[in-house]
C-alpha cells in the first residue's frame, strides 16, 4: 500500500523506527560535526564530545559544590551525600522550589475563573480586567517587578504568576461556561444550591480539563521562571546555564538543557497519567 | 380546574433578533394543567414548545403575562419540577448510582456537613433507595457502577428518569426526552413512562415534535402553532385523549396523529380545524 495515503497504517515496528529517525539524525549529525571540529582543533569548546559531556555532568552531579570543598575535608562519603551536595542538585532544588510555589499559586486563579463563570456579578467585575491583563507581555513587566519587589524570590514568583495566572483564569472561565446549561438546571431541580452546583457539578466536571490546561501551561511557567533566574538569581538551573555561557562551558550547558527537558517531560507525563487514572470518565475532545 | 397546579396566564415571549428588532415566539398562551395530568405538548420545530417548558421550569421568564405553579410565580428552577432533557441529562463525572443519589444527598447535606459522619450513614440508605429506583426504570445492579458514557442512549434516559423521580417532584418536565432514541427503544421508554406516571401520580409535561408519541403518551394533547412566522404560537388545539383507550388500536393513534398533523399545516385555519377535532374527540371523553 502507498505509505503516503491517508489510510496507510504503519506496523508497530515501522512506527517505532520512524519515531526514532529524527532523534538519531540529530545525535549523529552533532557528533559528526563535533568529531570534525575536534580533529581540526583538539581544544574546541563549542561542540564537546560525549566523553567530555559525561565527565562534566558527573562532576556537576556527583562532586561537592566548589564553594564547600574547603570545609568538607577528605572524609569518604556515600553517593547520596555527594549527590545532595552537588551543583546540579542545588540548582535543581532551587528551581523546583520556585516552580512548585508558582504552580501552587495558580490554584486561586482556577477558583477565581470558576466563580467568574458561575456568578454573573463576579464575572462582570473581573472579566474585562483579566482579558486586558492577559494581553500584557509579562516579560515587559520584569523591570517594574524588580523595582517594586526587589530582586529576590518574590519578584521571580510574581513574574510567573502574572504571566500565567490570567491565562488560567480565562481558561477556567471558558471551560466552566462550556458545561451545558442542562447540567445546571438539572442540579437545581434536584435541590442543589449555588455552591453545590458550582463545586459539585461544574468544578468536578472541568477539573481534569483544568489540570490539562495547567499541564500545557507548564512550559510558560518554566519560560518565565528561567527568564527571572537568568537575570537575577544566585542559584537555579537557568542561573547556572547563563553563568556557564560566560566560560563557553558547552560540556555542562548541553547536559543541563537536556536535564531540564527531561524533568519537564517527566512532570508532564506524571500529571497526564495521574489525571487519567483519577478520572476514568474523562474523555478528551 | 379552577385551581390548576400549573397556570400559564397570557404568557408572551419575545426574543431579541438584533438591531432592536424582536421575534415573538409565544403569543398569549393560556393554559391550566391540573395535578396528575399527563400533558403532551406538540408542535413544529421552533414553535416555542421548549420555551413554554422552560417557563414552567422557571429557567426563563415571560416577556408578558405570568406563569404560576401552586399559585407561586416561577422564579428559578427548583425541586418543584423534575427535569429530563434530551441531552446532557446525566452528570458525566458520576457513576449511574452517584447520579441517582445526588439529589437526595445534595438536598439534605449542605457544603458544611459534607464530611459529617451522619452523611456517611445516610448515604447507605440513599444508595439502597437509588437501586430501587434504578430497578423500577429497568436497570440492573451491574449498571450502577458504570459511567454515563458507557451506557446506550436509552439506558442514559432511564437513569435520568430515575434521577428525577427519586426526588418525588410534584411535576416532571420532559423536553424531547426520547427524541434521540431508535424507534424500538422509544416504544419501550414510552410504555415505561406511562407505567411510572400511573404509579407515581406526578404531573408530567412532555414536549415532543412527534405527534404520534404525543397522542400515545398523553392524557391531554396540546398543539402549539402559529398562523404566520414572527407572530408567535398559540394553543391551536387542546385535546383530552386520556379516556380514549388506544392500547389495542395502534391504528387509531396513527389516525388521530395524522389529523392533528394536518391541522398544523400552514395556510389552513388552525382554529377551525382544531374546533372540529375537539368536537369529534372531546366528546368521546
Amino acid at each position: 500500500m502507498n505509505p503516503f495515503r491517508l489510510h496507510a497504517t504503519p506496523g508497530k515496528v515501522t512506527a517505532l523506527a520512524l519515531s526514532w529517525v529524527l532523534f538519531s539524525a540529530g545525535i549523529l549529525s552533532y557528533f559528526y560535526v563535533a568529531g570534525k571540529r575536534h580533529a581540526e582543533n583538539p581544544d574546541d569548546r563549542v561542540t564537546p564530545t560525549i566523553s567530555q559531556m559525561v565527565s562534566a555532568f558527573q562532576s556537576a552531579s556527583l562532586e561537592p559544590f566548589e564553594e564547600e570543598i574547603a570545609e568538607e575535608g577528605a572524609t569518604q562519603k556515600s553517593i547520596w551525600s555527594s549527590i545532595s551536595s552537588s551543583m546540579l542538585w542545588k540548582d535543581t532544588a532551587a528551581t523546583t522550589w520556585r516552580f512548585l510555589i508558582s504552580v501552587a499559586l495558580l490554584f486561586p486563579a482556577v477558583v477565581l475563573g470558576l466563580h467568574m463563570a458561575m456568578f454573573p456579578y463576579v464575572g462582570a467585575f473581573f472579566l474585562r480586567f483579566f482579558q486586558f491583563f492577559d494581553k500584557i507581555v509579562a516579560l515587559s513587566l520584569l523591570p517594574i517587578l524588580f523595582i517594586a519587589f526587589g530582586i529576590d524570590e518574590l519578584s521571580k514568583v510574581m513574574l510567573i504568576v502574572i504571566g500565567v495566572a490570567p491565562t488560567i483564569v480565562l481558561d477556567t472561565f471558558n471551560l466552566s461556561k462550556s458545561v451545558p446549561r442542562e447540567q445546571i438546571v438539572k442540579a437545581f431541580t434536584l435541590g442543589a444550591g449555588d455552591l453545590a452546583v458550582t463545586y459539585r457539578i461544574i468544578f468536578k466536571q472541568i477539573w481534569p480539563h483544568v489540570l490539562n490546561s495547567i499541564r500545557l501551561n507548564l512550559k510558560a511557567v518554566m519560560l518565565f521562571l528561567f527568564a527571572g533566574e537568568m537575570i537575577a538569581s544566585a542559584d537555579g538551573l537557568a542561573y547556572r546555564i547563563a553563568l556557564l555561557r560566560r566560560n563557553m562551558a558547552m560540556d555542562t550547558i548541553v547536559p543541563y538543557v537536556l536535564w531540564v527537558a527531561l524533568l519537564l517531560f517527566l512532570v508532564d507525563l506524571a500529571l497526564n497519567t495521574i489525571n487519567r487514572k483519577m478520572h476514568p470518565w474523562f474523555q478528551e475532545i | 380546574m379552577a385551581n390548576g397546579q400549573i397556570r400559564v396566564e397570557d404568557a408572551v415571549v419575545d426574543y431579541s433578533a438584533g438591531r432592536g428588532a424582536s421575534h415573538r415566539v409565544l403569543n398569549r398562551i393560556n393554559l391550566e394543567i391540573g395535578s396528575g395530568e399527563f400533558v403532551s405538548i406538540v408542535g413544529k420545530t421552533g414553535c416555542g414548545k421548549s420555551t413554554l417548558l422552560r417557563l414552567i421550569l422557571g429557567e426563563e421568564r415571560p416577556t408578558g403575562g405570568r406563569v404560576l405553579v401552586n399559585d407561586q410565580v416561577r422564579a428559578h428552577p427548583d425541586r418543584l419540577c423534575g427535569y429530563v432533557p434530551q441531552k446532557y441529562s446525566l452528570f458525566p463525572d458520576k457513576t449511574v448510582l452517584a447520579n441517582v443519589v445526588f439529589g437526595l444527598d445534595v438536598s439534605e447535606f449542605g457544603p458544611l456537613s459534607f464530611f459529617s459522619p451522619q452523611r456517611r450513614r445516610r448515604m447507605r440508605e440513599f444508595r439502597a433507595t437509588a437501586l430501587l429506583y434504578l430497578e423500577r426504570t429497568g436497570l440492573t445492579e451491574s449498571d450502577a457502577g458504570k459511567y454515563p458514557h458507557q451506557l446506550s442512549g436509552g439506558m442514559q434516559q432511564r437513569v435520568a428518569i430515575a434521577q428525577a423521580l427519586i426526588m418525588k417532584p410534584p411535576i416532571l418536565l420532559m423536553d424531547e426526552a426520547f427524541s434521540a432514541l431508535d424507534p424500538g427503544t422509544r416504544k419501550e421508554m414510552q410504555s415505561l413512562m406511562k407505567d411510572l406516571w400511573r404509579s407515581s401520580g406526578t404531573t408530567v409535561v412532555f414536549v415532543t415534535h412527534n405527534t404520534e408519541e404525543a397522542v400515545c403518551l398523553g392524557s391531554r394533547v396540546i398543539v402549539l402553532s402559529g398562523n404566520s412566522p414572527g407572530e408567535g404560537s398559540r394553543v391551536a388545539l387542546d385535546l383530552p385523549v386520556g379516556n380514549l383507550d388506544f392500547g389495542s388500536h395502534p391504528e387509531d393513534i396513527r389516525n388521530l396523529a395524522e389529523q392533528i398533523d394536518r391541522a398544523m399545516l400552514p395556510g389552513l385555519h388552525v382554529e377551525s380545524t382544531a374546533a372540529e377535532m375537539s368536537l369529534a374527540y372531546g366528546n368521546a371523553t
